[in-house]
């Protein structure tokens, strides 16, 4: 804890340093020309990121999320970053250490993305799109969600509506306000509200779940998503794959720089620490991520480790049947386990496998993480069991022991001592493991750290608050199985 | 007490071969009888102890035990095998246990025995076995030999009807292999009743009051300890219980490892526990090697123990001459002296090949 302590304050100082850099101008741009000898940062994959790799006066550096962008930019580690004017928003604007420099000329259009074989799916959206156009519904709710309104306002409303119908079930690849984004554990924001017109239209309730980019879309394409959403852009590629709505908007490219001339209020560390923990955390009751993030990272590992030892104890059986290809099974199963990578199997397992059964993400989840475990704890039986000598067992039973009372009062307790510390470190690390879950919508703990930063545009508070938490599951999950060590005195 | 009848054992390796260690046992054992199994190596005297507490389940033949035949389906061996102690070579104490714990594990879960009373039962049994001191310790801690009288601690601590040895010795440093003994000889002065498998045939002698010869899984002679030692019946059983032990070095010349032949002598001699005869026996060697006899290398020397007639000789093998070396090599008077000092005996003798000196230490 020393040491986590000192870890913190080090991270902090560095933030009071970066806070008290002295004043320059801030960087001015009026046209793309500008960028040339300058180090420019966008999303990896995105419009701007293939526009700009061309140009060889540039450092382009490309980079995961906004909220990275933002980081690297604060730092000055890029001196502009290019990104979508929307992502801009309220929050952003809140911050006062960020101005848009720039806009692009022209916008993207921007719309909802179906599979090829549901067109008609495709045409109700476009018709409730047009029909929002026309009834005026549209320009209403740009005027709410991509001005400060809504910010200002502080109070999210939706239209309410009862369905019974099939779930319309939405991929959002990118969280962020104000277009679709999650206050309290409620959706909100501009396409979530144009969704909601459709589900109403078609007697369906939303099924929303958060996603990154690539597993939004893998997530559509194979059908556990009806819908994806998040600032996707109409693009020739991805209308080879899929099926686009008629766009509700055009969004225009905006240049990022840092504001040196705002006038930036000094603040002591108490009250920065305040603010900062005020809007990660205390701010629309977002503590409520992590709060639940941690109940389904402590589901996922707790109920893997269990099925995990479980299914372990099933190979190790197999290990000592008489039947040679019984035998061989799980030295064939270890040895396919441990070619594949975890979230390559986890992927696998959610999008092909258990793809079209409508098992739960966490489920899913559960049975990946389990599989790698039973082959690791069937390692550990192994080693552990077979390193009791089988005198042990001959000398319990010629004392008048049977042969379950030999097994658990003898040869177990001897197995455990050795096995112990290897099942502890697989604990851990499957523990540590499972925060790839986000890639097929789970949100746990690190997911809810991401959900956080993606509002927030702050990396300390969050990254460190999930790193403090794993650490205390790991210490707790140690403690427990420390619990399960024979006891120094058997009688 | 135990009625065996056409016990018969046979394993299966790996590779699908029979092999039938017991043929046909047929023996009776009464309440108080110390009974000793010896016989060659392999032929299944360890695996009819196993056999008679049911730890290797028997092919054929019965046994019963208290008019009851334990052979028969549903027979709770558990029970039997709490009236039926046995002692490993191996020891197998349990390890994540103290001394006490392992004496007193049993008792306590299985008959249910107040911890405190337990404790002093095994207190007491430990201080018979002379381990009362190492209560508290942990095996990894012990010699070989105080694991094994842990060991029988242990096996007593149930209170069993008969207990059996499986070879409590052989894996033993010869120096703590007395100690063991002499804890199964005042058990069988106590009259508990006991089958013994042990390659220690004056040991066996001593303390039964019935031997078992084996050879080729069948009880080939059985007898007083008299009968088997001192008139056999059978060949093969007067060829092993008079077996004489024996090392042998070829002395090629002075560069022999003399020091190396040295410690083999040591050895021999606290394995057939003749230690008092290995001070003698080495001067003899550096006499007769270092001095007397170097004009004769290469020779071959050869140390041999009887042990049931308690005989040891050094026999110094001189091929291709027709006359006593001892003779040719024309020793001093004072040499001569020297050397009849360490030994009780001198022999020559012609043998086929050359001649041989002989000297019983």
């Amino acid at each position: 804890m020393n040491k986590l302590l000192r870890v913190f304050l080090f991270v902090c100082a560095l933030v009071t340093l970066g806070c008290s850099a002295e004043k320059a101008q801030s960087i001015e741009l009026k046209s793309e020309a500008d960028l040339a000898g300058l180090r420019v940062a966008a999303i990896a994959g995105s419009s701007y990121e293939v526009d700009l790799s061309s140009r060889d006066d540039i450092s382009l550096q490309r980079f995961n999320s906004m909220g990275d962008i933002l980081q690297a930019l604060v730092s000055e580690k890029v001196d502009v970053a290019i990104h979508d004017e929307v992502y801009f928003n309220a929050d952003l604007r809140k911050e006062n250490g960020i101005k848009i420099a720039m806009r692009g000329e022209t916008g993207s259009p921007t719309a909802f993305l179906f599979r090829k074989h549901d067109p008609e799916l495709v045409e109700a959206c476009s018709s409730v799109i047009r029909r929002m156009e026309e009834d005026g519904t549209m320009k209403r709710l740009k005027d709410f969600w991509l001005t400060d309104k809504y910010a200002e306002t502080g109070e999210y409303t939706h239209i309410q509506y009862e369905a019974s119908g099939e779930p319309l079930r939405v991929a959002v690849c990118v969280a962020v306000a104000p277009l679709s984004f999650i206050v309290d554990g409620e959706w909100y924001g501009l396409e979530v509200d144009i969704l909601r017109e459709l589900g109403k239209e078609l007697g369906r309730p939303l099924e929303i779940k958060s996603h990154n980019t690539a597993s939004g879309l893998l997530a559509l394409a194979s059908g556990m998503a009806d819908v994806a959403c998040g600032c996707l852009f109409i693009t020739p590629e991805r209308e080879e794959m899929f099926a686009f709505s008629e766009p509700y908007h055009f969004y225009r490219p905006a240049y990022f720089v840092v504001d040196r001339e705002a006038q930036k209020e000094h603040v002591g560390f108490a009250a920065w620490l305040k603010t900062i923990i005020h809007k990660n955390l205390i701010a629309e009751r977002r503590w409520r991520f992590i709060t639940t993030g941690l109940w389904v990272t402590l589901k996922i590992s707790i109920l893997a480790i269990l099925l995990g030892s479980i299914l372990g104890i099933g190979l190790y059986t197999m290990t000592r049947s008489r039947k040679k290809w019984v035998r061989s099974f799980p030295r064939v199963y270890k040895g396919i386990l441990a070619g594949i990578p975890q979230l390559v199997l986890l992927l696998i397992l959610f999008y092909v496998v258990f793809a079209r059964t409508g098992i739960p993400a966490e489920i899913v989840a559960v049975i990946a993480f389990a599989m790698y475990f039973a082959s690791s704890a069937c390692s550990i039986y192994t080693s552990s069991l077979d390193a009791i000598p089988r005198g042990q067992t001959e000398a319990g039973l010629a004392l008048g022991f049977t042969r379950t009372q030999t097994f658990l009062n003898i040869v177990l307790p001897q197995a455990t001592i050795r096995g112990l510390p290897l099942y502890k470190h697989q604990c851990t690390s499957l523990i540590k493991g499972t925060s790839i879950v986000g890639y097929i919508a789970i949100q746990d703990i690190t997911k809810a750290g991401d959900i956080i930063r993606s509002r927030t545009f702050d990396a300390v508070i969050p990254l460190l608050l999930v790193t403090v938490i794993y650490f205390l599951l790991v210490w707790l999950i140690g403690a427990l199985l420390n619990l399960a060590t024979p006891k120094k005195r058997v009688l | 007490m135990i009625t065996v009848s056409h016990l018969s054992k046979t394993f299966r390796n790996p590779d699908g071969s029979v092999i039938q260690v017991l043929k046909d046992v047929n023996c009776e054992i009464h309440p108080g009888e110390v009974i000793s199994i010896i016989g060659p190596s392999g032929t299944g005297k360890s695996t009819l102890l196993r056999v008679l507490n049911l730890l290797d389940p028997p092919t054929g033949g019965s046994i019963i035990y208290d008019g009851e035949d334990i052979l028969r389906k549903g027979y709770p061996v558990h029970m039997l095998r709490r009236k039926m102690g046995m002692v490993f070579q191996s020891f197998n104490l349990f390890e994540h246990m103290t001394v006490l714990e392992n004496v007193i594990y049993a008792p306590c879960k299985i008959k249910k025995t107040n911890l405190e009373e337990a404790r002093e039962e095994g207190l007491k049994l430990l201080r018979k076995v002379g381990m009362a001191e190492r209560a508290d310790s942990y095996p990894s801690s012990l010699s070989g030999g105080q694991k094994q009288r842990v060991a029988i601690a242990r096996c007593l601590a149930m209170k069993p009807e008969v207990i059996l040895f499986d070879e409590p010795t052989s894996a033993l440093d010869p120096s703590m292999v007395g100690e063991v003994l002499s804890v199964i000889r005042s058990l069988a002065k106590e009259g508990m009743t006991m089958l013994i498998v042990t390659h220690r045939l004056k040991f066996a002698r001593d303390v039964s009051t019935r031997v078992f010869y084996m050879q080729d899984g069948i009880i080939y002679e059985e007898g007083s300890p008299k009968q088997i030692f001192e008139s056999p019946r059978h060949s093969a059983t007067k060829t092993f219980v008079q077996s004489i032990r024996k090392e042998v070095f070829q002395v090629s010349g002075t560069d022999f490892d003399f020091p190396d032949m040295q410690t083999r002598i040591q050895q021999f001699c606290i394995k057939y526990n003749i230690s008092d005869k290995s001070d003698n026996a080495l001067r003899a060697c550096e006499l007769v090697l270092g001095k007397l006899l170097t004009a004769f290398f290469p020779m071959t020397v050869r140390i041999t123990h009887s042990e049931l007639s308690d005989v040891t000789a050094l026999d110094f093998m001189v091929e291709g001459v027709a006359t006593s070396p001892l003779k040719e090599a024309g020793i001093s008077p004072s040499n001569m002296k020297k050397l009849r000092s360490l030994c009780q005996e001198i022999m020559e003798e012609p043998t086929s090949r050359g001649f041989r000196v002989k000297l019983l230490i």
